[in-house]
């Protein structure tokens, strides 16, 4: 077990390595540049935008660019700069003056680490994926379990309504129900301290995961429900309640432990539409906006923060997979 | 506790003197027999006819004229009118009864925009879901079955197709491709769902690896092994059947997925190339009316309602249907009724 | 699944979304609370009045009695600013948080003219190539310190020094030595000398260079200039002179903005608290000059127009932007029509033809486009009425509009004739119009070729483009597409700005257009040096007259600011130049009846 952990934290390496690859060799395929904002607003001036480039090391080769990213180089007065090996994710190019780390892991003056981008982002998505699993597993298992009743159905349509409807029709809806009808929310939350502030927001990011969840579920438990190990659980007399959920939970979740890994990266990784509609200060306006503006190490920095998320969400499951099966063996 | 009794009374019969059909044949009928797939097929099959069938719906021309309900006819002064059975809209304006839904920004029909809409989102819809299913199926349980490094590689590459930026891919396949045949066939379309399928066949192949690990140990698998059964026969006959519930579930929810994303990647400049010959195929898609629709719910919350009505209808439907094939090709259910 | 291409999906939400059918019901209770504050002590009457029956509850002072209600002034900012730097800033949202706190050397009025701020008073020299500000006395910062002319000379500094590298550097190039001090390397060595060699002078009473930043009789600011700058005066009301203290930046470092604790201003308001991406908060600065202003000002960033929409009819904004989707369904609602604003703003779009591309480089196939648009129709259709026909380069209401110069207004019979009497009549080549793809530049465009085809009978084929590309693609000589709508909006109300920045020859936005003409380079280069002002204006017109000649863009609209304000803020004064907020260019005339708050 120690030795398969070993093996695979050392395989992330190069999984985060070719992912900066491509991700910097995409980035800087695509036209336009750091400096080219949108046409309403002013652009740099040709002086400027050397002493940009030079500032950024725009100027040099992609290679030497890449390598300085991704593990340092030396500076115009010849210091060794340490790349993203290191923890530096580099200077910003739209927020000048810091760096991607400093917008993303920092803090506000006097506060917790959990209140900075990343932090918020990651309490939000936690909320979300809770949400989600507490509400969506038992929909699908019950909705399995009394297939074609009109709870099935009910479930049914709502899960449609998650996944078919976009989410920011959602936010919107919900937000025009309970904040300008029933006044139960201030539409504009004044603080994010209290944790009434973050129901709606984590509910209308959830949502969508909750009814994949759910269907997910359900699919799965009436797979599991037909499997002969079930019949011979029944048969050999065991309790109702037990095959449920010692056979049938257990062996149902490994698919929607699949899913769900990967989806936890996502939530905490910051929702942008949440963010703007919200007034919330997570991180992903970062991870869409760094795209649109070629915030080139914005764009590395959020997409190797989610890489390692992800093959670590990865590694999750896997390890979980063992727990559900004990016959699935760690390779 | 209720239990899926449907199927106990299945197997219940199992040993009835049926007359033996083939595999498909049988599938078939069970399929037809289950009232939900069949309204699914049914609704699935009304959005296709719709598809084909929208020109003449709402022909650009009426007997030589300018038909005003043709989705690109611009109609001065009439923006955003309401529904036929709203008299009078928030905006002030006025319904006229023969915009059943009413009217966009510029005037043009709502409903037979919706209508023309089905025809880039059924294909965007599914097309791009069946590669990634195919795709996803093989390297889930190519990958699951043979474990080791060829698994350790392969889910490597899937963690990397995940995390790596797509957007900017999309962009970049724009760039490259857009002035070419391939980005030029059908108005583009072609191009998408390449783009589309070669990043999402990631959690298709995941979530089927999962179940493979899984049923791999199983005694049946075992017990086909020894039987002698190729590794192949084994992936295919014996672990994929018992696989199919979470895969058939996974391509459901992919569909809606790929019809936002249509219209998104719309506004990245790589999605249908805006017609403006009222006679040409693909016009317009639910996913580009659902967000034409948003930036005006106030005005005229048909364009987004019409659509997302009809992406859920088609969700539903195909969940439906999913829940009959998969009933249909249980393995186990095989020569029963 | 992936959610990541969901996420973008809120790129695209630019504006409103609101359920039609889902407006606020009118309460049919209504409760009025009235309170009167005598000395300290709280008598309070409420009166409650309910269908039906009114009943007057007199209480006497009581510790839970509600106060006066707060004078706070909500405002929805939209996008949280990238950087709060004055010297570095240059969008809307972040110079609308920095008007706030600081004020420019002078100022602009309701009519747009340039009024004494931080200077009572400036001065040219005959021949306009030296300035004089003479600072207020007794100038104070918020916190209480001397603000003299050393400030000023610092900021304007530090806008050419070449290690800030802002996007408005190179707007003090006039300026003796700016220009070549900007040009060098921030690591050079002569950066000293350079720096000293830049005509930016703070001067004390005896007109000896200012010793430092508590001299009080440093009140004299000289600026000398490359060549005659008779405008500068309202370059020098822009947010880039703006006295940022040199104490502060060096103590916060790269990202001392980010802190309310370094803005300490010299404008009516100060921020008192700053919590990124959530909310700014500001109170009135005390030691403001021209007095202090009745209320707070909270910023507050939702940047998607339901929401904010939704929280405006909720009465928790004060003032939002109106989304031009939204414009019909207010004006046919009964209470929001009266608070709507409506009112002329200071940009203009037009449609560009790249004379180096056939067919535009006949003049008579561009007049033809120009003639074949219908800017009432497009105003009315397609803007929903969010903006205003244009037919002259220069906004009306700004110095410099020239009325009579209104060529190629629709007129399709001459658009047909002219398109005939061009070279391209009958072999026209293919035209393709490209835009950064977006819903709303989707349908503008749809509608825009559907026009164009009715009158002229031309196929134009669009091209849509990720906005990001589209913006790199205009920005070069050698990728700038065939056809393309761009926009200038004014940085201070001059023609200079207007003409010389952009269509002069050497200009890079000309250079890009590939536009270049010698008789109107000539014209802006008089008005630009010329004196007086009657004999400037005439300057200006004349190029502007040659540039409608020529053709080059066919100017569509104007912009209009479009604002919902609740009829609690009072005093609201607009000009073409707000930018976050109905009456942003002067705050200290708005003020809030709190006994109209609900």
């Amino acid at each position: 077990m120690f030795g398969y952990l070993i093996r695979r934290f050392l395989a992330m390496i190069p999984v985060l390595v070719i992912v900066a690859a491509i991700t910097f060799i995409l980035m800087h395929a695509a036209p336009g540049g750091p400096w080219d904002r949108d046409p309403s607003a002013k652009q740099l001036d040709a002086t400027t935008l050397k002493r940009m480039n030079e500032y950024y090391g725009l100027d040099k080769p992609l290679w030497r660019q890449f390598t300085a990213y991704v593990f340092g180089d030396f500076n115009s007065k010849g210091a060794f700069i340490c790349g993203a090996i290191c923890g530096n994710l580099g200077p910003s190019y739209r927020v000048r003056g810091m760096t991607v780390q400093s917008i993303l892991f920092s803090p506000p003056e006097d506060k917790p680490f959990w209140y900075s981008k990343f932090g918020y982002s990651a309490r939000l998505g936690v909320f979300a994926l809770l949400f989600a699993i507490v509400i969506g597993i038992p929909v699908g298992i019950f909705s399995a379990l009394n297939r074609n009743s009109i709870f099935d159905y009910i479930g049914l349509f709502i899960t449609t309504v998650g996944i078919s409807v976009p989410n920011f029709v959602i936010a919107i809806y919900l937000i025009i129900i309970f904040g300008s009808w029933l006044h139960l929310i201030a539409i504009v939350p004044k603080s994010w301290e209290p944790i009434s502030a973050w129901i709606l927001p984590a509910v209308v990011l959830g949502f969508g995961t909750l009814a994949r969840t759910a269907r997910m579920t359900r699919a799965s438990m009436l797979e599991v429900i037909r499997q002969d190990y079930i019949r011979t659980a029944r048969a050999k007399g065991l309790a109702e309640r037990v095959v449920i959920t010692r056979h049938m939970i257990k062996n149902a979740m490994i698919p929607v432990v699949t899913i769900l890994g990967p989806a936890l990266a996502g939530l905490v990784t910051g929702a942008f539409i949440i963010e703007t509609m919200f007034s919330f200060p997570g991180m992903g306006r970062e991870y869409v906006l760094s795209i649109q503006r070629r915030d080139y190490s914005m764009i590395m920095g959020t997409t190797l923060l989610f890489a390692f998320l992800v093959a670590l969400a990865n590694l999750s499951v896997d390890i979980v997979y063992v727990f559900l099966d004990p016959r699935i063996k760690l390779s | 506790m209720a239990t899926a009794t449907g199927n106990e009374q299945n197997i219940a019969n199992l040993d009835m003197p049926t007359k033996r059909r083939s595999l498909w044949a049988d599938a078939w009928y069970r399929l037809f027999r289950n009232k939900g797939a069949v309204v699914g097929m049914v609704v699935i099959a009304i959005f296709l006819l719709i598809a084909i069938f929208a020109s003449v719906i709402f022909p650009p021309t009426v007997n030589g004229v300018k038909n005003p309900h043709a989705p690109l006819t611009i109609n001065d002064g009439k923006g955003f009118l309401p529904p036929a059975w709203i008299a009078e809209g928030p905006n002030g304006q006025k319904s006229d009864p023969s915009f059943i839904l009413g009217t966009d920004t510029l005037g043009r029909d709502v409903l037979s925009r919706v209508l023309y809409g089905a025809r880039v989102s059924m294909v965007v819809g599914f097309v791009p879901t069946i590669i990634m299913l195919v795709v996803g199926l093989v390297i889930g349980l190519y990958s699951g079955y043979q474990g080791g490094w060829v698994d350790n590689v392969l889910m490597r590459l899937t963690d990397i197709i995940w995390a790596f930026p797509d957007l900017l891919f999309f962009i970049i396949v724009m760039i490259a491709l857009r002035d070419t045949p391939l980005g030029q066939a059908f108005n583009g379309l072609l191009m998408l769902f390449g783009a589309l399928a070669l990043v999402n066949w990631v959690g298709e192949a995941r979530v089927v690896r999962g179940q493979v690990l899984s049923l791999k140990e199983k005694e049946f698998v075992e017990a086909a092994r020894c039987i002698g059964a190729t590794d192949t026969r084994i992936m295919f006959k014996h672990i994929l059947p018992n696989s199919l519930g979470p895969v058939i579930i996974m391509s459901a929810m992919m569909v809606p997925g790929m019809i936002i994303t249509e219209a998104i990647l719309g506004f990245l400049g790589l999605g249908l190339i805006p017609a403006q010959d009222p006679n040409s195929f693909f016009i317009t898609s639910w996913g580009a009316l659902m967000l034409e629709g948003q930036t005006a719910l106030n005005a005229q919350p048909w364009l987004l309602l019409g659509a997302a009505t009809c992406v859920a209808l088609v969700v539903l439907s195909f969940n439906f249907l999913g829940d009959g094939l998969r009933d249909a090709f249980d393995p186990r259910l095989q020569g029963t009724q | 699944m992936r959610s990541k291409l969901f996420a973008v999906l809120s790129l695209l939400i630019v504006a409103s979304m609101v359920l039609a059918a889902c407006q606020t019901p009118t309460p049919e209770v209504k409760e009025v609370v009235k309170t009167v504050v005598v000395e300290n002590k709280v008598v309070e009457t409420v009166v409650v009045e309910k269908a039906g029956e009114t009943t007057v509850i007199t209480a006497t002072p009581a510790p839970a009695a509600p106060v006066a209600k707060e004078a706070l002034l909500r405002i929805n900012l939209g996008t949280y600013p990238d950087i709060i730097d004055p010297q570095k800033s240059s969008f809307v949202n972040e110079i609308g948080h920095l008007k706030l706190m600081y004020e420019g050397l002078t100022r602009l009025n309701d009519k747009l003219e340039t009024i004494p701020a931080a200077a009572e008073k400036w001065e040219y020299s005959a021949d306009a190539t030296e300035l004089t500000f003479t600072l207020r006395k007794d100038l104070k910062y918020s916190d209480g310190t001397i603000l003299n002319a050393k400030r000023f000379e610092y900021s304007i500094l530090r806008n050419i020094d070449p290690a800030t590298a802002g996007e408005y550097g190179s707007i003090t190039d006039e300026i003796v030595g700016a220009a070549e001090w900007r040009g060098s390397s921030p690591d050079d060595a002569a950066g000293a000398d350079l720096k000293a060699a830049v005509e930016v002078r703070a001067l004390d009473a005896a007109g000896q260079p200012c010793k430092d930043y508590e001299q009080a009789d440093c009140l004299t600011l000289k600026l000398k200039f490359r060549q005659p700058a008779p405008y500068f005066h309202t370059v020098m009301s822009l947010w880039v002179t703006f006295p940022a203290k040199e104490e502060n930046i060096a103590e916060g470092g790269d990202n001392w903005w980010n802190s309310s604790k370094f803005h300490t201003g010299n404008g009516p308001f100060v921020l008192e608290s700053l919590e990124p991406f959530v909310r700014a908060y500001f109170v009135p600065n005390a030691n403001y000059w021209r007095g202090q202003a009745t209320y707070n000002i909270e910023f507050r960033y939702i940047n998607d127009a339901a929401v904010s929409f939704e929280a405006y009819k909720n009465n928790e904004f004060d003032i939002i932007g109106a989304g031009a989707e939204d414009i019909a369904t207010i004006k046919a609602d009964a209470v929001l029509s009266k608070e709507l604003m409506q009112y002329a703003g200071g940009c203009t779009y037009a449609v560009y033809f790249t004379a180096t591309k056939p067919p535009f480089d006949d003049p008579k196939v561009r007049q033809a486009f120009a003639q074949a648009l219908d800017r009432e129709g497009w105003v009315k259709d397609v803007l929903k009425g969010n903006g205003s026909p244009a037919h002259t380069w220069v906004v009306p209401g700004c110095p410099g509009y020239v009325a009579e110069d209104n060529k190629w207004g629709y007129n399709p019979e001459e658009a047909k004739k002219a398109l005939a009497e061009s070279k391209y009549a009958g072999n026209m080549p293919e035209v393709v119009a490209t835009f950064g793809d977006t819903p709303r530049n989707r349908t503008r465009w749809e509608w825009l070729v559907a026009k164009w085809k009715e009158v002229l009978g031309v196929d134009i084929k669009l091209n849509p483009v990720e906005p990001t590309t589209f913006t790199a693609l205009t920005k070069e000589k050698e990728t700038i597409p065939q056809m393309f709508i761009l926009g200038w909006c004014m940085d201070y109300p001059d023609p200079q700005n207007w003409l010389s920045v952009y269509w002069m020859s050497t200009s890079s936005y000309a250079q890009r257009y590939s536009f270049s003409n010698a008789e109107m380079d000539e014209w802006m280069k008089k008005g630009d040096t010329e004196s007086d002002p009657v004999k400037r204006m005439e300057n200006y017109k004349q190029a502007q007259l040659i540039l409608s000649d020529q053709a080059a863009v066919a100017y569509m609209w104007n912009n209009l600011n479009s604002y919902l304000v609740k009829p609690w803020v009072k005093g609201v004064v607009t000009t073409p130049q707000d930018s976050d907020f109905a009456g942003s260019n002067d705050p200290l005339t708005i003020t809030i009846d709190t006994t109209m708050l609900p």
